[in-house]
């Protein structure tokens, strides 16, 4: 009885190791199946990574180019400056009326000079920008002395000329389009023969102010950009001094008792919150109980303060952890207080990993597009904000409200900001994992 | 007692269970184990001993190709278990395991119950056709292991609550329940209490009549008890091999003499 | 004195005590140091410090304490059935609010001369500050306008007393500290006890924001439920707001969309996720691991709103035009199945890294006994080190639930705006998140329940968020115990 048991159930019949069984067949075939779902996982994740990165750079980069019409302008005192005073205060009050209808002259002497004719100059002059007067008007002011010239300038055409440039806009759609007609599209080749519109690299995408639904040809992400770069400069300034402080209190000084239990695990838990619980809070506490000014970066900058602190507490505490006793002994030893050893020694030590858990705090507080939407943020500015006061937007919103505008062309800018956004980011971690790597443990 | 041993040595001699020849093994660029020789007799209880360090845990993982999970690892040399070489290319270790089971320094039972447990092995290689089968190898086992009685009324609860000497026995039922050919066995005693010892090495002279044992000590005293053959090994290499009987009263080699006596180690 | 001319004048009477108290000290003993009981250093930062501290604890106060002066002021020029009633009285004094601090913009932007303000009569005011860019809503009642010109009077002077009193405490401060500098004065202690006080202030910031989420939307919510039954809020199951009156609020279709895309997104991401986690602990090469690791981890670095332009342009139409059409499903493109696959996409790197860190904590020894036994690698991993890693990994689950419940950007943009309860993954739902953002975004009005509601909805959603990362932080650290 013994034997048998202790041989297991069957009576094995002695089996080579060298030959594998059909069991053993089967279950090495098992293993295969099973690793192999592993390597599917990992690559269907990191497919449909490269497929949205790829369809984001398919669909934004051409933001970066944009349809520009190049043609001499005369720039006629008679409507410019009627009174021939050269005065900046006459100056300004010539409309843009005016200035478009300069340009449409222009233009059409311009095709007049290339020979190429037209059935209707409407045609041609609806090819120029609504934005296109203001941008020449704001040529003309900043060196008044060119009034009475001619001079060569370059100005946006339409969003469609531009989204047939790009494919976007072709007969078909034509067809259909109240805004461009196909006569035109012919009219547009035309010109692009004669060399009076082309692509250019557009600067105006990065540092220009939001434009309206009709001219998405003129919007630019420079608001955005201002409202984030607030936002991170006063994050930066709160986060980094209340997290470093909490955290050194937390590790260094705090007795193990309830009341430092609470704060951890409260800690633990805002770090999981909804972003967008963040912002009711926002609107509640900063806007409507303290009544500061709705869209500023200042209620944005403080809500994404709050969220970006449980990140960075927990960053600084776990490089606090990391400083070995041994140098805090040392530092005591010498009869150091408790604060300068803290100060003199265990906090320059933890530096780097601070620094690099705030700077990933900071990329998704970037990131960050839910909670600056109850806060208003998301409104539609076209001033640049001068203060952190000021109504403004941010880079991640600005991707948002275009996304959720009617026309087509404004896909492609919410691309193109997210390529500007991404590319902040890709900054920022490529900042935090240097850091890491210079100063990983030199203990 | 030595006597009978002595006895049955003479018996088992002649059938080699494991041969191995010129075994060397680098831990990147550390040479861990250095040309080591040895054959192994089936149906007895092979003991290496050797301070720290002397590559006795090495050789032992060697034999069933537990090495093979640690990256830097590397053997060569020729190590036959009945004439086949378990590093030849053909050989799938997970068979060999099946063949060459192992019970380690700590007690590992996994958290599951004490019959899941014993009836893992079993399950995975496919040995029983249905529960009433299963049912009778974990019985037979937990018997063989000295462990039914303790646990009979409980094999459903979870292995880990049980002491430390009978996990340790867990684990060697556990060990059994594959019906191995070879049972390694790496300091099974190093984390257990005088009594839990004592039954864990009754159970291993009573495992000797069905496997062949090789059991890693730091203990002289544990391996003249249990064993009928004795390894020293020092600095990675083999010192003495011999009949455990004259390997403590009479050694050929004077660091053996060194360790037995307390010299080294 | 604007607040910041204020805090210029603090700062520089502090820099002033840092100066005098460092210098007095070391006349006192000499210019030795020696004799000192601190650094010298030590005695100046008490001086700038009692300088600057008090002070600056007076203007806190100060700012917060006046408008609530203010206010219980003017409300006796409020109609009683106004000042009675909480909800008319906020409208009431946001009104005089805005009514003064126009007042005070036209006198700045010259529309109003000074001494006029007191005159001014209530038909020319909305014309007058209309000029100034002040729009007003409507014409300005004669006891609003009397109101305000109260609060603005009071305000002013406010402004002077508080100046006066700042200062005038700073210099105080500034006077003690100088006396109390003597050579055996304890200045480091003293130092040391309100750097001390500082760390312990910041890190009860997270207390006060956890106490700020609380109450801002118990409050909100508290009167929301005055104007509106919480049983047809919890218990309805129409949701149709109507910001000229009559609105439903019924949670439960919300409630559903927002689990039933979580559901979608737990079922593309556990899998996924959690056979990536095996694999890079399990099976990778420590090369190949140190590659793949970080590149899954760049699904988290990428905001949200990324993933809603996915949703929306990409995965949205494709689901439409490949699935939901051909099976006659529907056709919209936000979808339960759009959203839930982006946010289950989302999700993988979260639910990878956890289960990876929880694998790896599984002890070698457990997998050492399994091979010892001759199992394979994948029956090791199925039968020994997932049910012992079982409890981290539904910790994991549970996070990353609390994640998708709560992700806002991507239902906002891929799941629709149709509070529906319907069972077909392809039309489109609405969740809280969304309708969160629906009611607060453009102009809130704090009187109305149409806004008020998504303070309800916010509440909810951070209990049943809390919930889920409490349960999950609890067995997390029970799991980790278990292998300590």
């Amino acid at each position: 009885m013994t034997d048998i048991s202790a041989n297991g159930a069957a009576p094995q019949v002695r089996s080579s190791i060298l030959v594998q069984d059909v069991k053993m067949r089967r279950r090495n075939a098992a293993e295969t199946r099973f690793k192999s779902y592993g390597l599917i996982a990992i690559a269907i994740s990191l497919a449909i990574l490269a497929l949205m990165l790829f369809t984001i750079f398919r669909d934004g980069i051409s933001s970066f180019r944009q349809a520009q019409l190049t043609f001499p302008v005369e720039l006629s005192a008679g409507i410019l400056d009627p009174n021939g005073a050269r005065n900046p205060a006459d100056l300004a009050k010539v409309t843009t009326v005016g200035y478009g209808r300069v340009l449409d002259v222009a233009l059409l002497k311009a095709l007049a000079d290339k020979g190429i004719a037209l059935d209707d100059p409407k045609q041609a002059t609806a090819l120029i920008s609504k934005a296109a007067p203001a941008q020449l008007r704001n040529i003309v002011l900043a060196n008044p002395a060119q009034i009475g010239r001619t001079i060569e300038v370059e100005v946006l055409a339409l969003g469609r000329v531009d989204g047939y440039f790009k494919g976007r806009v072709t007969r078909e759609t034509a067809e259909r389009d109240p805004q461009i007609k196909p006569v035109q599209l012919d009219l547009i080749d035309k010109m692009r023969g004669a060399g009076l519109v082309a692509l250019h690299f557009n600067w105006n995408f990065i540092f220009g102010t939001d434009a309206s639904e009709q001219r998405p040809e003129a919007a630019g992400l420079g608001i955005a950009l201002i409202g984030s770069a607030y936002m991170m400069l006063l994050v930066v300034v709160l986060s980094l001094p209340i997290g470093v402080a909490a955290s050194i209190y937390l590790e260094e000084f705090a007795p193990k008792n309830r009341w430092t239990d609470l704060i951890e695990v409260n800690i633990s838990n805002l770090a999981e919150v909804p972003s967008i619980v963040f912002g009711i809070l926002g609107l509640a506490i900063f806007i409507n109980f303290a009544q500061f000014p709705m869209s500023s970066s200042l209620v944005g900058a403080l809500v994404l303060t709050l969220m970006t602190l449980p990140t960075i507490i927990i960053a600084t505490r776990a490089s606090l952890r990391a400083v070995p006793p041994s140098i805090r002994d040392a530092a005591l030893g010498v009869g150091a207080s408790k604060m300068q050893t803290v100060f003199h020694h265990v906090l320059p030590l933890a530096m780097p990993g601070i620094l690099t858990g705030t700077i990933l705090g900071l990329a998704t507080a970037l990131g960050e597009t839910a909670p600056l939407l109850l806060i208003g943020m998301v409104a539609f500015v076209t001033n640049y904000s001068a203060t952190p006061l000021d109504p403004a937007t941010a880079l991640p919103v600005q991707v948002y409200s275009w996304a959720s505008r009617a026309d087509p062309a404004f896909i492609e800018r919410s691309n193109g900001a997210i390529i500007v956004l991404l590319a902040f980011l890709v900054v920022m971690n490529v900042v935090a994992i240097l850091l890491r790597r210079r100063f990983e443990t030199r203990w | 007692m030595n006597d009978m041993r002595i006895v049955e040595r003479t018996v088992d001699t002649h059938d080699v269970k494991i041969d191995a020849k010129d075994v060397n093994v680098h831990y990147g660029t550390s040479h861990a184990l250095k040309g080591v020789s040895v054959a192994i007799p089936d149906k007895t209880v092979t003991a290496f001993i050797g301070p720290s360090g002397c590559g006795k845990s090495t050789f032992l993982r060697c034999l069933n190709r537990m090495n093979d999970t640690i990256a830097s690892c590397r053997v060569d040399g020729l190590i036959a278990l009945d004439g086949e070489d378990i590093y030849d290319r053909r050989v799938d270790p997970v068979q060999l395991r099946a063949k060459v089971g192992m019970v380690f320094q700590k007690p590992n039972p996994f958290p599951k119950s004490i019959y899941d447990n014993v009836s893992y092995g079993p399950k995975i290689h496919g040995l029983t056709r249905n529960k009433a089968e299963l049912d009778e190898i974990v019985e037979s086992c937990l018997k063989k292991a000295a462990l039914w009685n303790e646990v009979k009324d409980r094999l459903h609860s979870p292995g880990t609550g049980l002491s430390g000497g009978q996990q340790q026995r867990l684990c060697i039922a556990r060990a059994i329940a594959t019906s191995p050919e070879v049972l390694l066995m790496d300091e099974p005693c190093s984390a257990l209490d005088p009594i839990a010892t004592a039954q864990v090495e009754e159970l291993i002279d009573e495992l000797r009549s069905s496997f062949s044992v090789v059991i890693v000590t730091h203990s002289m005293q544990q391996a003249a008890r249990v064993s009928q053959r004795t390894a020293f090994f020092h600095l990675g290499n083999l010192v003495e091999y011999g009949e455990t009987g004259q390997i403590f009263t009479s050694p050929q080699d004077p660091r053996t003499e060194s360790y037995i006596s307390g010299r080294i180690g | 004195m604007s607040v910041l001319l204020l805090l210029a004048v603090m700062a520089a009477i502090g820099a002033a005590g840092y100066i005098f108290c460092r210098g007095r000290v070391m006349a006192q003993v000499g210019g030795n140091p020696r004799e000192l009981h601190s650094l010298p250093g030590y005695y100046g930062w008490n001086g700038a410090i009692m300088a600057t501290l008090p002070a600056l604890a007076v203007m806190v106060v100060w700012l917060i304490a006046q408008p609530l002066i203010l206010e219980s002021r003017v409300v006796s020029h409020l109609p009683e059935a106004t000042a009675a009633e909480p909800a008319a009285r906020k409208l009431a004094m946001a009104d005089i609010r805005r009514v003064a601090s126009g007042l005070d913009l036209a006198v700045a932007g010259g529309a109003i001369p000074a001494q006029d303000v007191a005159t001014i009569s209530p038909g020319e005011v909305r014309a007058r500050l209309g000029t100034v860019g002040v729009a007003l809503g409507s014409d300005v009642t004669p006891e609003t306008l009397a109101a305000a010109i109260t609060w603005r009077d009071q305000a002013r002077s406010g402004l002077i007393g508080r100046s006066v009193v700042v200062i005038l405490v700073a210099l105080a401060g500034l006077a003690y500290a100088l006396m109390a500098t003597k050579p055996d004065f304890r200045a480091r202690n003293r130092v040391e006890k309100v750097v001390l006080g500082g760390l312990i202030a910041a890190s009860t910031v997270a207390i006060l924001t956890t106490v700020g989420i609380v109450a801002s939307m118990l409050s909100e919510s508290f009167e929301f439920f005055g104007m509106y039954p919480w049983t047809e809020f919890f218990f309805g199951v129409t949701w149709s707001p109507n910001f000229s009156g009559g609105s439903t609020f019924g949670f439960l279709p919300l409630l559903w969309g927002t689990l039933y895309i979580t559901l979608v997104a737990m079922l593309v991401a556990v899998p996924l996720g959690l056979f990536a986690a095996i694999y890079l602990a399990e099976y990778a090469s420590p090369r190949a691991r140190s590659v793949i690791k970080p590149l899954i981890e760049v699904i988290a670095g990428i905001p949200t709103v990324v993933f809603g332009i996915f949703a929306l342009i990409t995965v949205g139409p494709f689901l439409r035009d490949w699935l939901a059409q051909p099976l006659g499903l529907g056709n919209s493109g936000s979808s339960v199945m759009t959203a839930g696959i982006v946010i289950g996409i989302l999700n993988i790197p979260y639910i990878s890294s956890l289960s990876d860190d929880i694998i790896n904590a599984v002890p070698q020894s457990l997998r050492d006994g399994s091979f010892g036994l001759g199992a394979t690698k994948s029956e090791t991993v199925r039968q020994v080190v997932l049910p012992a890693a079982l409890p981290g990994i539904v910790g994991a689950g549970l996070m990353a639930t609390s994640r998708a419940i709560g992700e806002t950007m991507i239902v906002v943009m891929g799941a629709g705006a149709a509070a529906k309860l319907s069972l077909n993954p392809f039309e489109a739902m609405t969740t809280m998140t969304v309708k969160i953002v629906g009611q607060l975004t453009g102009d809130t009005d704090f009187g109305s329940p149409e806004t008020l509601v998504a303070f309800a909805l916010g509440m909810t959603l951070f209990v049943i968020t809390l919930c889920l990362n409490i349960l999950a932080l609890y067995v997390v650290r029970k799991y980790r115990e278990q292998y300590e």
